[in-house]
């Protein structure tokens, strides 16, 4: 809502008081000012009337002029507007002139002196869109009876404005009325509040109809006002209106603006002689099409509510009337309406028809639906006025709602609990008076009526907030709340996500945060752990956002993509998130290494692979204490393109999949042409739900251990971990067997790989000899020959 | 008879003398052997013994010499040996603005530090965490909370549904309504719920149709907005330091009343005035209230016994300000030049 500061100085006494004061106050109290516009500025102004004007003898397009400044005498300037003539009144800036864009300092222009600018509004601030054309291109033409010599020169054009830009909030919609902004400001700052005094004219009874059919429209009071004269508004009125952001059509169209800005009841007007019936009546329960007076054509549906005379559509209900009634320059009688109409219904049709206004928006925000017969009565004294209207009808209503003021009853120990303050009785029932509600109390006890316009305020907690919003929350003290001591902290669930975080950022891997929307086509890939139905937008804004994820995958090898796209050649990142299927929702983890891994102490660069994300998730079960007997890495067997079948893993817990990692398939890795990149997703919450068994304290050895290497070759269908398990069950001296060398190729056998493992014995006993050692180490290689097919390498 | 101790005297003063000149280890090799060995000149006077009449004087003064030569020289020897140490290490000298050799840790996006260090607080305030869900029902996110059927925030253009009951949280405060309506027995609450929010916003460098916010919620006898004031003014302190000072503006939010938005004097310019807080010394970090009334009672608090406070943190809102991040779009592409500037605490 924008409000000209000297429109509201009209109503409220703002003496001693600037518009930047006026804001902040409103600003604390709930209705933020979020700018101050000066309509326009400079200083060094003059009324001038050019008295000669010669074409400059070296210019096709100069003037050189005479203007007469009154006391300042008549002074010569050199002027480039194509309107500049002789006997033209006009606004000269004199040297010295401060304007928004330049300072005016006398000159030479192409040998002739000018000492000052001849003006167009422009060049004083106005916004262009309040200009016509003409007033563009050239200076701005002042009437005949202009005063030569003026220098408050803002002054007389009303430029000397100040336009406050208040954001109303949704529970204030009562604050898009500038009665109520007077109301408002004179009850903070406790200033005098003057509304203006409506005259009231002799009414004849009147034969117009008014009704309604749509629950969407509870209240329509129309008013049939004869002979009135269509002409250009009164300067107050245009300024008025320019300073709302409003363009001033006709006196007709104006008064119907202003008083929508002042009272903050839409209006409507419709030519009486072009309805088909003598009779309005709103329905929402047409369909067809309709021409508006913008020349388009809309279509209606139902539900929409359209004002109709004899069946016919005349207006979108607070939206535009139809072209077949508007009121134009040879209107003689019009029928003024104005109704209330349900807010859901008229942002309903304007959504859907892509059309709002200065009108719409008041319903849809929700006006104060008591006014009805007062917004008459404004409006017949402005058109009596200002349009020389003759006879005025009695106003015919359509009316199903109740107007009983609103009653809260309340008590100040209430609102100082509720506030944390000590305000006296006196103090409160003060406030709440200059704030326009009534009260009545008995002992602390307040009897309170709310004023009509204030359809926000119906419960004791809204009137505890006037009192606290106009005495100001300053007045608050601080005050900790009081609480018995008790456990508190995170919960071990969600103490062991942040701690797996943390070890995930220490082994050296960052942190990501990605959208949780992703396409259609996105959400069924990777459906591994989650098989569940997606969550599908109704509305979505794009095909890429449309549904919720089911996976991490793709929003985290995006991340892949994009870093890789920007130089960052390698990357090692992951993210915990939820994710939702219309079965379940659950929390995931995914990791993505691509490229290579970074040289550190002594390594080199390589490219990551399989094992390196193994290593992470080893670290990761270790770390939460959850032991390998407690899960299985299978091969890879749930087929797909998206990960290598033959570098990939599934994570299982007993039959359970927990979550699966692997090399990216070629065509997944193509995809987001990443390379070298690996994946891990895992459902958290399974892995975080995984029983771990207490620690127990286990001994260090007494006796010293034995280590032995062994070359073996292994047929290739044998696993490391089949080979492994065989060596540590086949003696109980055994206690740890560790692959430290894998070679395959020149001067192996084909279908066997050699692996050289160390064997590790020990006994809780005593001090192994070389023959207890050598006997343990036989049954070892034995065990493999037989079970396994292995032999020792030669 | 006296020529015997003159000598050894004698020969003290000239051993010392040469055990000056010596610099390097060989000289002072061939001086041990000269002096201090077992044929050196030193024991060598000892042959003299049968010769003197005055033996204990004979005696004392070769005892003087070795015992002073000696001395002298372990000193040099130790002074030599420091030495050879000292040119060793200078040898060995490096370039200490040479590359290092890198031991990566990791990096956490801003969003998540802001989300752990605002828990972190409140957690030792004694506030438990719940968390929520993204996916809600119109029931939690909206009705419970006061937002009637035909609010406009309940529009198409501000919210993701599914169908008609199923949407895409639009605040925190869904969480809430979960915590008060889940309690078993209507007791005191004090949570914070983190988490993803979502609005139909074109994502531009102040929007963004997924963001994070902190929900706080404290429901007891009794409670007031002088404990909101207080425990917020707490929070600013602990975040943004402990010299900032917060103030509340009456606002409108449909879940609370009264509603505010609090601002924290400026971090940048201590509230004197800068472009971080447009001039104006102050910087809006959260909006907050008492709980309405009809959300204690939808979620089955009487509010004739129970009052609460509520307020709402936007995560990226409050990294961009500390932090001087500049596009919110920068959370979500986790470019690693960007994610570079924040270690993990």
């Amino acid at each position: 809502m924008n409000v000209s500061y000297n429109w509201l100085k009209k109503h409220v006494d703002l003496e001693g008081l600037t518009p930047e004061i006026v804001a902040d106050k409103l600003t604390f109290s709930g209705a933020e000012v979020e700018g101050i516009t000066r309509l326009g500025s400079g200083t060094n102004l003059v009324i001038g009337k050019i008295v000669s004007c010669v074409n400059h003898p070296d210019s096709d397009h100069l003037h050189v002029l005479n203007v007469d400044e009154g006391p300042f005498g008549v002074t010569q300037i050199v002027c480039g507007a194509p309107n500049a003539r002789e006997g033209l009144k006009v606004i000269v800036a004199r040297p010295g002139a401060k304007l928004p864009e330049v300072e005016i300092k006398p000159s030479v222009i192409r040998g002739v002196e000018s000492n000052g600018m001849c003006c167009s509004l422009l060049e004083l601030g106005v916004d262009g869109k309040f200009l016509s054309d003409y007033q563009k291109a050239g200076i701005e033409e002042l009437p005949d009876d202009a005063p030569v010599g003026e220098s408050d020169v803002l002054g007389y054009l009303g430029l000397d404005d100040a336009v406050l830009e208040i954001s109303v909030l949704p529970n204030r919609p009562d604050l898009y009325a500038l009665n109520n902004v007077a109301r408002e400001v004179g009850c903070i700052l406790s200033r005098k509040v003057t509304l203006d005094k409506i005259d009231d004219y002799p009414l004849a009874p009147s034969k117009f109809e008014v009704g309604s059919s749509a629950q969407g429209c509870p209240l329509f009071s129309g008013r049939v006002i004869k002979g009135v004269t269509t002409k250009e508004s009164p300067k107050w009125l245009k300024q008025v209106l320019l300073a709302s952001g409003i363009r001033s059509i006709n006196n007709v169209v104006d008064i119907g603006n202003f008083v929508m800005l002042l009272t903050g009841q839409p209006l409507n007007m419709y030519d009486a002689d072009k309805l088909p019936a003598p009779s309005l009546i709103v329905r929402d329960d047409l369909e067809g099409e309709f021409l508006a007076m913008d020349g388009n054509k809309y279509s209606l549906v139902k539900g929409d509510l359209v004002v109709t005379s004899g069946g016919k559509p005349m207006c979108l209900a607070g939206i535009m009337t139809a072209e077949e009634c508007k009121v134009d320059e040879n209107t003689k009688n019009i029928v003024v309406e104005a109704a209330y109409f349900a807010p859901a219904s008229i942002r309903h049709t304007s959504n859907r028809i892509g059309l709002s206004s200065d009108s719409s928006l008041r319903f849809c925000k929700g006006i104060n639906p008591h006014q009805a017969e007062y917004v008459q009565r404004v409006t017949t004294a402005l058109l009596k006025t200002l349009c020389d209207a003759g006879e005025v009808e009695e106003s015919v209503l359509y009316d199903t709602m109740s107007h009983e003021a609103k009653k809260v009853e309340t008590d100040l120990s209430y609102i100082n609990g509720r506030l944390g303050t000590s305000f006296t009785l006196a103090e409160v029932v003060d406030t709440l008076i200059r704030d326009y509600f009534a009260v009545e109390t008995k002992g602390e006890k307040l009897f309170i009526t709310v004023p009509e316009y204030r359809i926000d305020v119906d419960g004791k907690a809204d009137i505890s907030e006037e009192v606290i919003r106009i005495l100001g929350y300053e007045n608050v003290p601080s005050v900790l709340p009081y609480a018995e001591l008790s456990l508190t902290g995170l919960t071990p669930k969600q103490q062991e996500e942040r701690n797996l975080r943390r070890h995930l950022c220490h082994l050296g891997l960052d942190e990501v945060v990605t959208y949780t929307l992703v396409s259609k086509e996105e959400a069924k890939r990777f459906a591994y752990i989650e098989k569940g139905e997606p969550y599908v937008l109704t509305n979505p804004m794009t095909v890429d956002r449309e549904v919720v994820r089911t996976h991490l995958a793709h929003s985290l090898l995006s991340v892949a993509a994009y870093n890789a796209n920007r130089q960052n050649k390698s990357g090692a990142f992951f993210e915990v998130s939820d994710v939702d299927t219309r079965q379940r929702g659950s929390r995931h983890l995914g990791i993505v290494l691509y490229g290579d891994k970074p040289a550190e102490l002594g390594v080199k660069a390589r490219p990551y692979d399989f094992f390196d994300m193994k290593g992470i998730l080893l670290s990761l079960f270790e770390a939460l204490g959850i032991g390998e007997m407690r899960y299985r890495l299978l091969p890879w067997s749930l087929g797909g393109t998206e990960l290598h079948p033959y570098q990939s893993a599934e994570i299982r817990i007993g039959k359970d999949l927990l979550g699966y990692f692997g090399v990216l398939h070629p065509s997944c890795s193509k995809k987001y042409d990443v390379r070298s990149c690996v994946y891990l997703e895992l459902d958290l919450d399974a892995l975080l739900s995984i029983k771990v068994s207490p620690i127990k304290a286990s001994v260090p050895p007494r006796f010293p251990s034995v280590t032995r290497d062994l070359a073996l070759l292994v047929p290739t269908k044998v696993t490391y971990e089949e080979l492994r398990r065989e060596l540590l069950r086949s003696d109980a001296l055994i206690v740890a067997a560790d692959a430290f060398d894998l070679y395959k190729g020149e001067g192996v056998e084909p279908g066997y790989v050699s692996i050289a493992v160390s064997l590790t014995l020990l006994s809780k006993e005593k001090t192994l000899s070389d023959a207890e050692v050598n006997l343990a180490v036989k049954k070892a290689v034995d065990n493999v020959m037989i079970r396994l097919g292995a032999k020792m390498r030669q | 008879m006296e020529d015997y101790i003159l000598a050894a005297e004698e020969l003290r003063k000239e051993a010392l003398a040469r055990l000056e000149n010596v610099t390097d280890e060989k000289g002072l090799e061939e001086f041990y052997v000269a002096y201090l060995a077992k044929k050196g000149s030193i024991p060598g006077l000892m042959i003299h013994m049968k010769d003197v009449a005055d033996k204990a004087a004979f005696g004392a003064a070769v005892n003087k010499a070795r015992t002073e030569v000696t001395a002298s020289y372990e000193e040099k020897k130790a002074a030599l040996a420091e030495k050879a140490l000292n040119a060793k290490l200078l040898s060995e000298r490096i370039d200490i603005t040479l590359p290092a050799t890198p031991t990566k840790t990791g990096h956490v996006n801003p969003y998540r530090l802001i989300i752990d260090e605002v828990t972190d607080i409140f957690l030792q305030m004694g506030y438990e965490v719940c968390e929520g869900r993204d996916v809600e029902t119109d029931k939690f996110n909206f009705e419970l909370l006061n937002v009637p059927k035909d609010h406009p925030s309940r529009d198409m253009q501000d919210t993701f549904y599914f169908g008609d009951d199923y949407l895409l949280r639009t605040q925190t405060s869904a969480a809430q309504a979960h915590k008060m309506s889940e309690m078993a027995e209507k007791k005191p609450i004090r949570m914070i719920a983190p988490g993803k929010a979502y609005r139909r916003d074109d994502d531009d460098m102040t929007h963004s149709h997924q963001f994070a916010q902190i929900e706080g919620l404290v429901v007891d006898k009794g409670i007031s907005i002088a404990n909101l004031k207080a425990t917020l003014e707490l929070f600013a302190k602990k975040m943004f330091g402990q010299k900032r000072e917060i103030r509340l503006r009456s606002s409108y939010f449909p879940f609370t009343e009264p509603s505010v938005e609090v601002d924290v004097s400026c971090f940048n310019c201590g509230g004197k005035g800068c472009a971080m807080c447009k001039g104006t010394g102050w910087i809006e970090i959260l909006g907050a209230g008492m709980v309405n009334p009809r959300v204690l009672e939808a979620c089955g608090y009487d509010p004739e016994v129970y009052s609460g406070f509520a307020f709402g943190v936007g995560v990226e809102r409050v990294a961009m300000l500390r932090y001087g991040i500049d596009d919110i779009r920068r959370f979500y592409q986790n470019d690693f030049r960007f994610l570079k500037d924040y270690p993990v605490k």
